[in-house]
């Protein structure tokens, strides 16, 4: 039985309602293991001569290590190894250098400097998890404790501690040029000095932990000739094989690394930290080892979906039409990078939430602070900011004493409007959900609301263009290490630039890979690459004339801000007006300049094409 | 490290058995986590197969509850209907199953929430040495406390004189943000009160400024007005994961009002 209710009712032209999966309920792949208890998951594989590794942890948000002491440790029972930074083959890493976006910043242990509560700095190998507990404990290390900075604002402040050694300025640096994602479309200043209310909020969201019930964790085992088998719980696989490969400097032909059943993962199972560390226990005890946090670490040191703070300023006409949105947002990333950088720049592109505003203006800040490193969490660098969104809207509702789901219908997306990322909206479906979710809480709309279409009334005039823009090149890298500079939108600024309206900015097609190891060869890419990669997007779709019904509700009229001020000249380092992100995928050329095929650097040995099974393995706890 | 476990046939051999890096064995909810957990302060266990530990008996003035009893236990006992809503409050059913009225005497805040019910009940502990502590002097003296409690005697509150709130997050299971047990003898006009405030300091506490407050009021916003004023003071709450010290002390008058007024907390 599904609690699900379809309704074929909408949309039904632009769908195929005969395809055998969408559309339709289906059961998971999945879940008869589950519920029958016999699905195997990474720590259900036995392995002869396991031995178990556990890391000493750094108690103190920020601090020098002065010196490490692990004589009593070595000479206790059971002791196979201890692990330092040195031991590393290439000890530094950001995750996202796989898709060659920001510079690696976080060491697998970290030598010399400690910069939140629970960083690892040893790994202990023991032939019993009890042992390498006790181990941990009796590791001495002596620490000058350093001033630390926990709050997203106190971090940006001249003068405050540095965190992060490869971003001084406690913000991850956004395409070499800002301190921030900035977002501007149209000319919010102007349009907010004409609006007939302004409406301010500022939404703060806690860290979230995703509380998987299996906890992070790898066993790694040496197979035949030099592989190793890894079983992980990781949400990424090639992630992971990736980033081991490049923390241990050896080809990912060396790696075997077996997934697929996560115990929970929701995003808390991409950091790729424990199947380098376990692997590397293989490699050098030439046992199987397991890595896998208890319930403590996962709360304590598992990367949570980070802390954000907003703050909203709205341009609300009397009749409810939002003219301007102003964000000032702070990710805080905690003392690495992870994957925030990038949740900012979805995010970013999420803006201003699925509301056609004309005017709209952002700045982002990815922010390092003395807390555990943040990662992703289901729908990263949108969930947050949608729920100031959502908080503001209702506020603006109240402040124009407007029903704040009308509010919603009036102000929402509909196919063809020009986004503030300058992608045309299609598909949109908020009026109808709108609808539906009003008619199902019992609250009656006007005929208006109820009458209005996302087929209908978009694309049209304004709706459908792209501004002329106001633009500032304020919060350059570097900038607020010397003078507090506001961090809003045009903050500080006084001299402004504009850009012509229509422009569109340049697409950033593909980032190169980091490791030669990891490049894609386009023939085995699963999907055909389009001739149009990399050439602008087309031109808007024109208005829908055509449409049978003339819109019931009328568009809203052109914002005050068509009259925008005299352009000025751009400053010469004007930013373009938008920066797309970086694909997760690297897409490769257009294919007609074919690419070299893939070839590692030392060629594949005996036992890759019919993996050995590891000499180790004993069985498995469920059959 | 190995772990040693040590099972003695009375209470009596298993306190002389009791030395530094040992811990008694109850329900183990706390001591076996610890241990699952690597805890560096005890690798020895100590328990008792004492038949005596989950009795649980009327005698004249109330009722004797064995140190072993559980809280389900409690919640199955006719005799204890009157603490069953406590017990039930604690954990989640299987941390109930095994979880012992002792081992709520030495649960740190913000557990504890057994041991709150029996200080606002004047409840007594029975050592295994024979002594007897009034419950409060117990508290007193827990931390460097190593005497095994044998039992605790409680005396039968007058039916609708005891009232129980545990405040949480998260419900069923959380744990106590706070929590208030209040003996109110006296009907209409209140006299001889007790108040004690769970995870409101390091071992539940009486607020007793508010107690001689209640003396001779009624339970109406009026009668308790001053015992809300007072109520915080002699409270030291900490700040946890779950709230601030600040947060703990601005709600708990709010949440005394609620219980003394009779409304839902
Ligand atoms: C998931 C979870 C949820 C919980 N929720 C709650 C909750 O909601 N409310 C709450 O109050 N508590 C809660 N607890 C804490 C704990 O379970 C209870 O306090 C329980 O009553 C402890 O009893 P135990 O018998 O399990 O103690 P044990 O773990 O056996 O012992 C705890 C301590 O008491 C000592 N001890 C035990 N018995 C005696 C004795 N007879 N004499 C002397 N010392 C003794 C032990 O040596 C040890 O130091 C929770 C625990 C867990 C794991």
């Amino acid at each position: 039985m599904s609690s699900v209710e379809f309704r074929k009712d909408l949309f039904a032209d632009e769908r195929d309602d005969n395809l055998n999966e969408i559309g339709k309920p289906t059961i998971r792949q999945d879940i008869i293991g589950h519920v029958t208890g016999r699905s195997k998951f990474y720590d259900d594989h036995l392995f002869d001569g396991l031995l178990h590794m556990r890391c000493v942890r750094s108690p103190h948000h920020h601090a020098n290590i002065r010196h490490v002491d692990t004589s009593a440790a070595e000479r206790m029972p059971g002791i196979r190894r201890i692990i330092r930074p040195s031991d590393v083959p290439h000890n530094i890493n950001t995750l996202l250098a796989l898709i060659n976006f920001g510079r690696d910043d976080e060491q697998l242990l970290s030598a010399g400097r400690v910069t939140y509560k629970g960083e690892p700095i040893l790994a202990v190998v023991a032939d019993t998890e009890r042992q390498a507990r006790d181990a941990v404990a009796a590791v001495r290390v002596e620490y000058e404790e350093l001033p630390h900075v926990l709050d997203v604002e106190e971090a940006l402040k001249p003068g405050a501690p540095t965190v992060n050694a490869e971003y001084p300025n406690n913000s991850f640096d956004y395409h070499d040029l800002y301190d921030h994602q900035k977002l501007r479309f149209g000319d919010t200043q102007a349009a907010l000095a004409q609006a007939d209310h302004i409406v301010e909020g500022t939404y703060q969201m806690s860290p979230i932990e995703q509380a998987p019930v299996e906890t992070c964790g790898a066993i790694a085992a040496p197979e035949q000739n030099g592989r190793y088998v890894c079983h992980t719980s990781t949400q990424a696989l090639f992630f992971s094989i990736g980033v081991t490969a490049k923390l241990l400097d050896m080809p990912s032909s060396q790696l075997h690394f077996i997934g697929g059943t996560v115990g929970g993962g929701f995003g808390g199972k991409v950091d790729s930290h424990h199947e380098p560390l376990a692997v590397l226990g293989a490699m050098l005890t030439g046992r199987p080892v397991k890595y896998m946090w208890d319930r403590t670490e996962e709360f304590r040191v598992g990367a949570p979906r980070g802390a954000e703070r907003w703050r909203i300023r709205d341009g609300v006409m009397n009749d409810g039409r939002i003219v301007a949105r102003e964000f000032t947002g702070f990710f805080d990333s905690g003392a690495y990078t992870r994957l925030s950088s990038y949740a900012i720049i979805k995010g970013t592109g999420h803006l201003p939430g699925p509301y056609t505003i004309p005017n709209v203006s952002s700045n982002v800040y990815c922010v390092y602070t003395n807390r555990t490193p943040a990662t992703a969490m289901r729908g990263f660098g949108i969930t947050g900011v949608d729920f100031a969104i959502e908080c503001h809207m209702d506020k603006v509702a109240e402040t124009v004493g407007m029903n704040p789901i009308e509010l919603r219908i009036l102000n929402a997306y509909r196919d063809g409007d020009m986004k503030a990322h300058r992608r045309v909206a299609k598909n949109c479906a908020l009026i109808e959900c709108c609808q539906v979710a009003a008619q199902k809480a019992g609250i009656t709309l006007s005929p208006e609301a109820m009458a209005a279409s996302s087929k209908e009334g978009g694309g049209i005039g304004w709706r459908a263009e792209v501004p002329e823009t106001a633009i500032d090149d304020m919060g350059r890298i570097g900038d607020r290490r010397n003078r507090e500079i506001p961090p809003e939108p045009y903050g500080g600024a006084t001299q402004r630039g504009s850009v012509p309206a229509g422009t569109r900015g340049e697409a950033v097609v593909a980032a190169e890979v980091q490791d030669p190891d990891m490049q894609i060869d386009p023939t085995r890419v699963g999907h055909a690459v389009s001739q149009a990669v990399g050439q602008p997007a087309p031109p808007t779709p024109a208005p829908q004339s055509g449409a049978p019904i003339p819109a019931p509700v009328p568009a809203p009229a052109p914002a005050p801000t068509a009259s925008a001020p005299p352009p000025i000249p751009a400053p010469s380092a004007a930013p373009p007006p938008q920066q797309p992100a970086p694909s997760a995928f690297a897409e490769p050329g257009a294919p007609a300049q074919p690419q070299q095929p893939y070839k590692p650097e030392k060629p594949f040995q005996r036992g890759v094409k019919r993996p050995g099974v590891s000499r180790f393995i004993s069985g498995t706890r469920r059959r | 490290m190995s772990i040693t476990v040590e099972t003695y046939p009375t209470l009596r051999e298993a306190a002389s058995a009791m030395r530094d890096g040992t811990r008694f064995l109850g329900g183990g909810t706390m001591v076996v986590r610890g241990l699952n957990f690597g805890a560096q302060t005890y690798d020895r266990v100590v328990r008792s197969t004492d038949a005596a530990l989950r009795d649980i008996r009327s005698d004249g003035t109330g009722l004797h509850i064995g140190a072993g009893v559980t809280m389900a236990q409690i919640m199955q006992t006719a005799s204890t209907d009157f603490l069953a809503p406590v017990a039930r409050a604690v954990g989640g059913p299987a941390v109930r199953n095994m979880a012992t009225v002792g081992g709520n005497l030495f649960a740190r805040a913000p557990y504890g929430d057994f041991g709150t019910a029996l200080l606002a009940l004047d409840a007594t502990v029975q050592m295994a040495d024979g002594q007897s502590l009034a419950i409060e002097t117990f508290y007193a003296h827990r931390a460097g406390s190593r005497g095994l409690v044998a039992a605790v005697t409680v005396p039968r509150p007058a039916s609708g004189a005891f009232r129980f709130a545990k405040i949480t997050r998260t419900r069923p299971k959380g744990a106590s943000l706070l929590c208030i047990a209040a003996h109110l003898p006296g009907g209409t006009r209140i006299s001889g009160a007790r108040l004690a405030f769970g995870a409101m300091g390091p071992t539940p506490l009486r607020a007793k400024e508010a107690e001689a407050a209640l003396d001779g009021a009624a339970l109406d916003p009026a009668g308790i007005q001053r015992a809300l004023d007072t109520c915080l003071n002699g409270l030291d709450p900490q700040d946890d994961a779950l709230a601030s010290a600040w947060y703990r002390r601005a709600v708990a008058p709010v949440h005394l009002r609620r219980l003394l007024l009779g409304e839902e907390t």
